[in-house]
């Protein structure tokens, strides 16, 4: 699906990324977790083909950005940014509507209603429609760029992957699952996707893939259970923590402090 | 969720089309022919019974002038919506910051300097001199004031806007040195430049500005869903499939030529940019799809407007109509900062 080997980027003289190497398969929830200012934002900007880094080259469906059309492109990958512009004067759903501006010209189509409907009512935004976009609170413009973003790929295409800088922020607990439930099956479906997570219990719990950075490296990556050990969690944050296997599941839980 | 976009525009154009009826009548000449349809015969068949007196001030006077409000009343409209689109704020038109003033500041040199510049340029450019001059003016200010306030592809609107003022006031300056230097007849030029005027009309002019509007709409006018997506933000615009630094590019390139075409032939005309979108805004928000189409309607409709009352209040005088656009325009400019000073 992505693939990118090497990847390095720098700002002026500071080194953001060093030699990071990525790889996602098709079916994949991968979650990039780390302690702030590991790059990982930088590294999902890079996947979303939003800054290059010049020298080595990703591989998104086995063909290089530069070979796809911008088009197609918006059609197989979407990304939820961790900042949006709090001044849209539109109602919500035309904000929503944006998600299908590469499906239609200049009237939308049956279907772009449809989609817009189905990934609102998904993200529980579908009450607020008619609402003035800046009259919403923090949470509920996440869920509606959620919806937007999900209405982006709604269509035929088999892999899709989508890009989630820390979709979660604001949000109560009820949706973050809710949100995270709804990737895992996007996912099921054979996309893909690569979200920036801050809180490791649900990356534990939601994760095909974990991908730990550190210092614009990769401190670890692999399965949950194989990333989230205590010797390597309390090590990158640098605070103490201790995991302990979750009596129903098995899956680590990961407990802060001494 | 219905597209009613052709319902608003049908609605729209049944005004105009009212406006335009009735601007062709009223005026100091009134017409012997009462019938609008043989007046407009009269444009095309010599023998069409209409009195010579009536069909001279019907056809080279009265009907260029309305065709010429409609027409550079559209075009301002339509690039004051462009730029603040593409600027992403209410106050980034044409006039405000600075295009207009360019365009006027090298018309003006072009006026007062012509007799001396023309013996270097090629012969067939002579007749649209002025042309090229304010646009070369109109281009060259947006492309500085664009770069003096945009760091990373951010622009900063308040340096922007403070551009714009300096810009004007070199313009200002340099157009009172023209008249200074002027002869007579240049100086009657001028005055009409700096107050704006549709009273030179002529189906020439009107020829080149439908040339230019039918070039420059066939690209911008279906970028609303563009200008939308980039209230996003631009990179996330560009995950829509939009290509956001071309749009900018040709988008300031072409409002630097209608704007340029307008000031060459009506002198600096304020604010319609300004008043036009800001009403559409009202009623429908900040939809581009919607405003940006509509804009090129509802700015003949004011410039028509505007232009019949200039013609028709002092009759048989006449009204620059700069003074009735800056009336309706200041208002809304004070509206515009009330309401958005907060996010300034």
């Amino acid at each position: 699906m992505v693939k990118g080997h090497k990847i390095s980027y720098s700002h002026r003289d500071f080194h953001i990324l060093k030699s990071v190497d990525v790889e996602v398969e098709y079916g994949d929830l991968l979650i990039i977790v780390g302690p702030n200012g590991a790059g990982k934002s930088t590294l999902l900007n890079i996947l979303a083909n939003e800054i290059s880094q010049n020298k080595e080259e990703i591989y998104f469906k086995q063909k290089r950005f530069k070979e796809w059309s911008v088009l197609d492109l918006s059609k197989n990958k979407a990304k939820f940014s961790q900042q949006y512009s709090s001044e849209i004067p539109l109602p919500v759903k035309d904000v929503v509507l944006m998600g299908r501006y590469p499906y239609f010209d200049s009237i939308p189509k049956a279907s772009d209603l449809n989609a817009i409907e189905e990934t609102m009512r998904d993200s529980e935004v579908w009450e607020l429609k008619d609402r003035d976009y800046n009259t919403l609170s923090g949470g509920e413009k996440q869920r509606v760029h959620l919806a937007r973003v999900m209405a982006q790929l709604k269509n035929d295409i088999v892999h899709k992957l989508v890009l989630l800088d820390e979709p979660l922020n604001n949000l109560d607990v009820k949706h973050q699952y809710r949100i995270l439930e709804q990737m895992t099956s996007f996912a099921k479906r054979g996309n893909t996707v690569v979200t920036v997570l801050h809180d490791l219990n649900l990356a534990a719990k939601f994760a095909t893939k974990v991908l730990l950075m550190h210092n614009g490296k990769v401190a670890a990556c692999g399965k949950p259970n194989e990333v989230f050990t205590s010797e390597i969690i309390s090590e990158t944050y640098g605070f103490p923590c201790s995991i302990l296997p979750n009596p129903l599941n098995n899956q680590p839980i990961i407990l802060f402090g001494n | 969720m219905k597209n009613k976009l052709p319902i608003y525009l049908s609605f729209s154009f049944v005004v105009l089309l009212v406006l335009a009826v009735l601007a062709l009548h009223l005026g100091v000449y009134k017409f012997s022919e009462a019938s609008l349809f043989r007046l407009l015969g009269s444009l095309f068949d010599n023998n069409s019974g209409v009195s010579s007196t009536d069909a001279y001030i019907f056809g080279k006077i009265r009907m260029p002038r309305v065709v010429m409000a409609i027409l550079i009343g559209s075009i301002l409209a339509v690039s004051g919506t462009c730029l603040q689109g593409v600027f992403k704020n209410p106050l980034a038109t044409p006039d405000l910051i600075g295009v207009t003033a360019g365009a006027t500041l090298m018309a003006a040199i072009v006026i007062v300097l012509g007799a001396f510049i023309r013996a270097f340029i090629p012969e067939f450019l002579h007749f649209s001199l002025i042309s090229i001059g304010a646009f070369i003016g109109a281009l060259g200010s947006i492309a500085l004031v664009y770069s003096i306030s945009s760091t990373d592809g951010r622009t900063n609107i308040v340096v922007m806007l403070l551009a714009g003022v300096a810009i004007s006031s070199l313009g200002f300056a340099l157009v009172g040195f023209m008249t200074y230097l002027a002869k007579d007849d240049q100086l009657r030029d001028l005055t009409f430049w700096n107050l704006g005027s549709l009273g030179a009309a002529t189906w020439t002019k009107n020829a080149i500005l439908l040339v230019v509007m039918t070039a420059s709409y066939s690209y911008l006018i279906t970028k609303g869903k563009a200008l939308n997506a980039m209230m996003l933000g631009e990179k996330d615009a560009e995950h829509l499939g939009i290509r956001v630094e071309r749009i900018k590019r040709m988008t300031v390139l072409l409002v630097a030529l209608m704007v340029g075409t307008c000031v060459a032939f009506s002198g600096s005309i304020g604010f319609v940019g300004l008043i036009v979108p800001y009403i559409l805004r009202l009623v429908f928000k900040s939809n581009y799809t919607v405003i940006l189409p509509l804009s090129a309607v509802w700015g003949s409709i004011l410039l028509l407007g505007a232009d019949t009352i200039s013609r028709t209040l002092v009759a048989p005088a006449e009204l620059p109509i700069g003074i009735l656009t800056a009336l309706m325009g200041a208002p809304v400019f004070i509206a515009i900062l009330i309401r958005y000073k907060k996010t300034m």
